[in-house]
């Protein structure tokens, strides 16, 4: 189990504390995190494979706590809720306090959540659309600023991004050692996985000048995708997929070009598109 | 660099394709200049392909990465190119990719053609 959770903030008195703990709903201090949300935060744990349980705070009648086991989401709690009811309705809050806990005793603590993590995510954004569908329908006619309504876009797509990386980075495990995914036409760093933007800068200028120079000096153009092999057995692949460039460097020993190509990029593909 | 078995690279590399080899140029990285082209080859492709190998070292040095044997870009159509940097020399190959799998591109050929290459450059 790990222990070494940098964003722990709270261990006090845990060492024989149940998992399945509530916990004191009257003291603020107890959420010190906020201006997160509850989605992001959720990913970032599954991501880094922690035994944690991460407490939500909306007011003092809206609270609970999800439970993780080394990224796996295995229990949600909010009010009377349990399991996947009450994940979703956290899921879905806005402008929370949150405050995360190492979980150092998994006893007793019963797995009510198989849903995949991303899949509950994928579900709330689209209940939450459904629901303000009307209102943000309406609220787009009358915007008179046109970037605001990319903004909107963009954060979505971000969103969705980001949860095909999650999957990547739970299926490849350790073999991925990062990734990032890029707007071709802005230039914008839309997800990334332990990957500075300047090497998606650097790579979009790349594929850039491969693009033109095929374009100018053959009658070809550059299909979907490269592949470099690297030192230290890495391989990276550059992917464009549609209007975005993927940039996926990994271990080619632990994970196989052919098991990237064939089984993990079609799933997160897959999964990108059901997102659509 | 010896010229004979810099042809012989050439030879394995069309035998070892064979209806799937469309072209192929070795030219050295400092200056461009082809030293061994086949019929069909790209020779302007070719010298763009030294200029971007420069700024696929560059690239990944933001990682940091090194670039290892070889790398592999699939162009629009039939087409996809191999390219083998090694030292002073840049081979380029281009094959019909619906007639070569990638895999035994990768895996079969590349592995024979890299050491003859190498064999032919240190000699």
């Amino acid at each position: 189990m790990k222990k070494d959770f940098k964003l722990i903030i709270d261990n006090e008195g845990l060492e024989n504390q149940s998992a399945t703990d509530g916990g004191n709903r009257d003291e603020l201090q107890r959420w010190p995190l906020f201006g997160l949300s509850v989605g992001s935060f959720l990913q970032v744990i599954a991501m880094e494979r922690q035994t944690c349980m991460m407490e939500v705070y909306l007011d003092a009648d809206h609270w609970g706590h999800f439970c993780f086991v080394e990224g796996e989401l295995y229990d949600a709690v909010s009010g009377a809720q349990g399991g996947e009811k009450a994940a979703m309705e956290m899921i879905s809050w806005e402008n929370v306090r949150l405050n995360i806990k190492q979980i150092l005793n998994t006893t007793g603590l019963v797995r009510r959540i198989d849903k995949n993590l991303m899949l509950l995510l994928m579900e709330s954004t689209r209940l939450r659309d459904e629901v303000s569908d009307g209102e943000d329908q309406q609220e787009l006619d009358v915007a008179e600023d046109l970037e605001d309504r990319e903004v909107v876009v963009d954060d979505a797509d971000r969103g969705k991004l980001s949860a095909c990386l999650s999957i990547m980075v739970k299926d490849m495990g350790d073999a991925l050692t990062a990734a990032n995914i890029v707007d071709l036409a802005k230039g914008k760093v839309l997800a990334s996985y332990h990957a500075a933007p300047e090497a998606a800068e650097a790579f979009l200028r790349l594929t850039k000048f491969l693009k033109s120079a095929f374009r100018d000096n053959t009658q070809a153009e550059l299909g979907d995708y490269l592949i470099l092999d690297l030192k230290n057995q890495e391989t990276l692949v550059l992917l464009m997929i549609g209007e975005q460039q993927w940039c996926i460097v990994f271990n080619n020993v632990k994970c196989s070009l052919g098991l990237l190509r064939n089984v993990v990029m079609p799933k997160v593909i897959r999964t990108y598109n059901e997102m659509q | 660099m010896n010229i004979q078995k810099l042809n012989v690279c050439m030879d394995i590399l069309k035998k070892d394709l064979g209806d799937g080899f469309v072209a192929s140029c070795i030219l050295t990285t400092e200056d461009g200049q082809v030293l061994v082209a086949t019929d069909q080859a790209n020779i302007a492709e070719a010298t763009l392909l030294n200029d971007a190998t420069a700024l696929m070292r560059n690239a990944l040095k933001t990682y940091p990465a090194e670039l290892g044997q070889y790398y592999y870009i699939d162009v629009a159509g039939n087409m996809a190119i191999l390219v083998i940097p090694f030292g002073d020399y840049q081979w380029t190959i281009t094959v019909n990719k619906k007639l070569v799998k990638l895999g035994l591109l990768l895996n079969v050929v590349l592995p024979a053609i890299i050491n003859a290459f190498e064999d032919a450059v240190v000699s």
